[in-house]
């Protein structure tokens, strides 16, 4: 395992959810890390066995508990200091851990010591030299006395367990060794694999054994897990039970990203598999278990005795739930015993798996850049280096736009024509083309109106050049007019309007409605007329909309000019502007200058322009090979001499 | 060597007479542009709305283009079609709109219309249904010929789109 990244997760309150009983509240805050406890001055002896013991079962599980216990207050001998380590770090913890890996799961290894923890070792160190003050005086049993360095060899047992190894326990062993006893194919394995054992010269391991994911035990290990609140007719409900057995299925198709099976989309008649499969989250989990036999010595092979000291679980992402933590930080972790004789074992959990070595985790890192590296070239190489450019000094405007909508307009079968007018300094290519006709449309009516919708696409482009640079006004921006007309069957033609609309000067994406009118001729004649045979009055130039062409004066006057009033009409217009100046303002870091200042100085003074790129090319070009030097060649203070001279 | 990123979804359609509808798409681009990744063109599934007025989607759009100049930029072009109860599948309505040119989050709506027959061929549709069609869509996206043709507005169609811009600015482009 490379390395094994810890997902936080809340703290755990592995007790108070698992626990049939209630965790008396004073007990819970007693709960704390060694060394803290010695501020309590509790003397020991009134830490009476209830609190010491808290038995928690819940449907047959044992869990593991952790309670703090008094630290020893010195330590003499080499086994009273044993004590006192055991002793003093107790973890408080006992919740799961959530891991993810990269690596194979076939990697993992825990290792798992558990040790059981004498009677004796309860006795703090005073009490004992009490004991052994009145021993000496003949009062108390030498037997009672049971240091831990009588302890058995099987007291004690270390195991490295790789993921899904098996591990027989004696009860197996004694369970598989007569063949008739076997019955499903995994048993018949089972048997062959212990006769190997004991051919092999015995297993390894005494009290630590494993079940794997095949074993039936895992089974009934998820049923009794389920039930999270100690009701007594508490039903799973039916998310639990569809969920339930989600570590036994596998996924046999695997569902590639972004891939449609092409045929059979739909599932007509789905069967009962197929809806536990896919109405819930399915992702495969392999479980293991680490469990280990406590039973009084020589008594080993019952399996009341049998605890579970981890579990293990993992899913084919490479999340890793280890049941409870590594005890690595935070101290070992306590197994009650039940039964005649109430013991304590102390368990201890480490991740032994092999560290990746530098070197490869240098090389894998390497390949990864390399293999980004040439996805990225080969991109870049699809993309291509070039784009075209307008020439220096000119501004170049793109709009694309569409004809949206026409609404509240009298008549029906409504078209719109337009065109665009380009103001002096302003010029297109020949092939443009600037006007346009939308197609015919009968309105609907939304709402109130009537609408017709055209979406009619445009798109132009036009060239700025400032000609003249003495002359101080403003450009002046592309106008679009536009008329609104009615054909119906009958080859009535009508004006409806007339409106005019200003490119805008900003570019981005607009959205503009523009109100029209159309000219009223008064009287009721051209009303019948307009009615029955449908002509109209029409503007000659419709540029009139804005500002006529032909007008020279200084006040418009349009007085006597009768409109009415007629409907509006919507434009989507998308405006880009292009020129070299602003790559170069981009460059030289200047902010939101408004196109006039990046456009000013190019016809006349564009001279003086190039001469001031030239120079800062060439300040550039110096300052880079400045940098390449080696800095004690560049001496860019110089030394001051007392006086200031240089 | 700019880059755009089209990454959006078509919502929903609303306003049309019939409402089990689903949709026919696709992004038209001029000569300078490449598509890099996504696919130009699809076909939504059909939605039956049982008690609003709207049809929704939600169809993926995820593409990149990469292009030499400014010109033919991207067009979404969209067909809403109607599927009866019988299987048969009925024009309702051509859709266009540019593919928005500045950065950003947009919500587009876009309009449709729907060629229009004589008098004969609309009292026909209405009672048997079916209708004239264009014989070429890509009269949808060019204007040239439209001016030929007779249509009534239908519904609108309900986009939104996020585009992405990439190294714009350092060929000038502003937008």
């Amino acid at each position: 395992m490379r390395y094994l990244q810890r997902v936080p997760l809340l703290p755990s309150n592995g007790f108070t959810a698992l626990s049939g009983n209630k965790v008396p509240q004073s007990y819970v805050t007693k709960v704390t890390r060694a060394g803290s406890f010695n501020d309590n001055k509790r003397s020991k002896a009134a830490l009476t066995r209830s609190t010491q013991w808290r038995l928690v079962e819940s449907a047959g599980l044992r869990c593991l508990t952790a309670v703090e216990l008094p630290p020893a207050a010195s330590g003499r001998s080499p086994p009273q200091a044993a004590r006192r380590n055991m002793a003093e770090r107790w973890s408080a913890d006992a919740g799961a851990a959530v891991y993810r890996s990269r690596d194979a799961l076939a990697n993992l290894r825990i290792r798992v010591r558990i040790q059981r923890v004498a009677s004796s070792a309860l006795f703090p160190d005073q009490l004992k030299e009490e004991v052994v003050r009145r021993q000496e005086e003949g009062l108390i049993e030498l037997d009672t006395l049971r240091g831990p360095a009588s302890a058995a060899a099987e007291d004690q047992e270390e195991q490295v367990v790789g993921w899904q190894e098996k591990l027989f326990s004696q009860f197996e062993v004694d369970l598989y060794q007569t063949e008739s006893a076997c019955q499903t194919p995994l048993d018949r394995q089972y048997h062959r694999d212990i006769a190997a054992l004991a051919r092999a010269g015995g297993r390894r391991n005494l009290r630590i054994f494993t079940y794997t994911d095949y074993d039936r035990y895992t089974n009934l290990e998820e049923q009794h897990a389920q039930i999270l609140i100690p009701a007594s007719k508490s039903r799973p409900t039916f998310l639990a039970e569809r969920m339930a057995n989600v570590r036994q299925r596998r996924h046999e198709r695997r569902h590639i990203e972004g891939q449609v099976p092409k045929s059979r989309l739909i599932t007509w008649e789905p069967s009962e598999e197929f809806m536990k499969n896919s109405h819930v989250i399915n992702t495969p989990v392999q479980t293991m278990y680490i469990m280990a036999d406590l039973g009084p010595h020589g008594k080993l092979g019952q399996k009341e005795n049998e605890y579970v000291l981890c579990t293990v679980k993992a899913d084919s992402n490479g999340v890793i739930t280890i049941k409870p933590d590594f005890s690595d930080s935070k101290g070992s972790y306590r197994v009650d015993t039940e039964g005649e004789k109430r013991e304590v074992w102390q368990l201890t959990l480490e991740n032994a798996s092999a560290i990746i070595s530098p070197e490869e985790k240098e090389r894998e890192r390497r390949m990864y850049t390399d293999l980004y590296t040439r996805h990225k070239d080969y991109l870049s190489s699809l993309v291509g280096q070039d784009f075209e450019m307008p020439p220096a000094g000119i501004l170049r405007l793109l709009v694309n736009g569409e004809v949206v909508s026409a609404k509240g307009y009298e008549y029906d079968d409504l078209y719109v024509r337009f065109f665009v007018e380009l103001p002096k300094n302003w010029s297109s290519l020949s092939t443009q083309s600037l006007s346009g006709v939308t197609q015919t449309c009968r309105t609907r009516t939304v709402g109130k109106d009537s609408v017709a919708f055209f979406s009619y696409p445009f798109s132009f482009e036009a060239f700025f050049k400032k000609e003249n640079e003495m002359e101080e006004s403003l450009p002046q921006w592309p106008v679009l007019y536009f008329e609104v007309l009615s054909l119906d069957f009958w080859q009535r033609y009508r004006t409806e309007g007339y409106g005019c609309l200003v490119i805008p000067a900003t570019p981005g994406s607009h959205t503009l409605t523009c109100s029209t009118w159309r000219p009223l001729q008064c009287g009721t004649t051209a009303e019948l007329r307009r009615f029955f045979i449908g002509g109209t009055p029409e503007l000659e130039d419709i540029s009139y909309v804005r500002v006529p062409s032909t007008f020279k004066g200084r006040h418009l006057s349009r007085f006597g000019f009768r409109t009415v009033t007629t409907g509006s009409v919507t434009f989507t217009l998308y405006c880009m502007q292009h020129a070299r100046a602003f790559v170069d303002a981009g460059v030289l870091k200047k902010r939101r200058q408004s196109v006039l200042d990046q456009l000013v100085g190019f016809s006349q003074q564009g001279s003086v322009y190039n001469v001031l790129e030239a120079f800062q090319r060439a300040r550039r070009r110096m300052q880079e090979a400045r940098e390449s030097l080696p800095t004690d060649l560049i001496n860019t203070t110089t030394p001051l001499t007392p006086g200031g001279q240089p | 060597m700019a880059e755009l990123h089209i990454i959006g979804q078509i919502v929903g359609a609303s306003g049309f007479p019939q409402s089990s509808l689903f949709c026919r798409w696709g992004v038209h681009t001029g000569g300078a542009w490449r598509l890099l990744s996504g696919l130009r063109e699809g076909q939504t599934q059909v939605d039956s709305p049982q008690s609003s007025d709207t049809a929704f989607w939600s169809h993926p759009i995820d593409l990149h283009y990469t292009t030499k100049g400014l010109q033919g930029w991207p067009k979404l072009h969209l067909q809403v079609w109607h599927q009866d109860l019988f299987g048969r599948c009925e024009l309702l309505g051509y859709g266009y709109c540019h593919v928005p040119s500045s950065p950003g989050h947009h919500r587009l709506r876009c309009a449709t219309w729907r060629p229009l027959g004589s008098w004969q061929e609309q009292l026909a549709q209405m009672f048997v249904g079916g209708g004239p069609q264009l014989r070429s869509p890509d009269v949808i996206y060019s204007g040239a010929d439209r001016y030929r043709l007779h249509t009534v507005a239908m519904g609108t169609v309900e986009l939104e789109l996020g585009i992405i811009l990439r190294n714009f600015d350092k060929y000038g482009v502003e937008s």
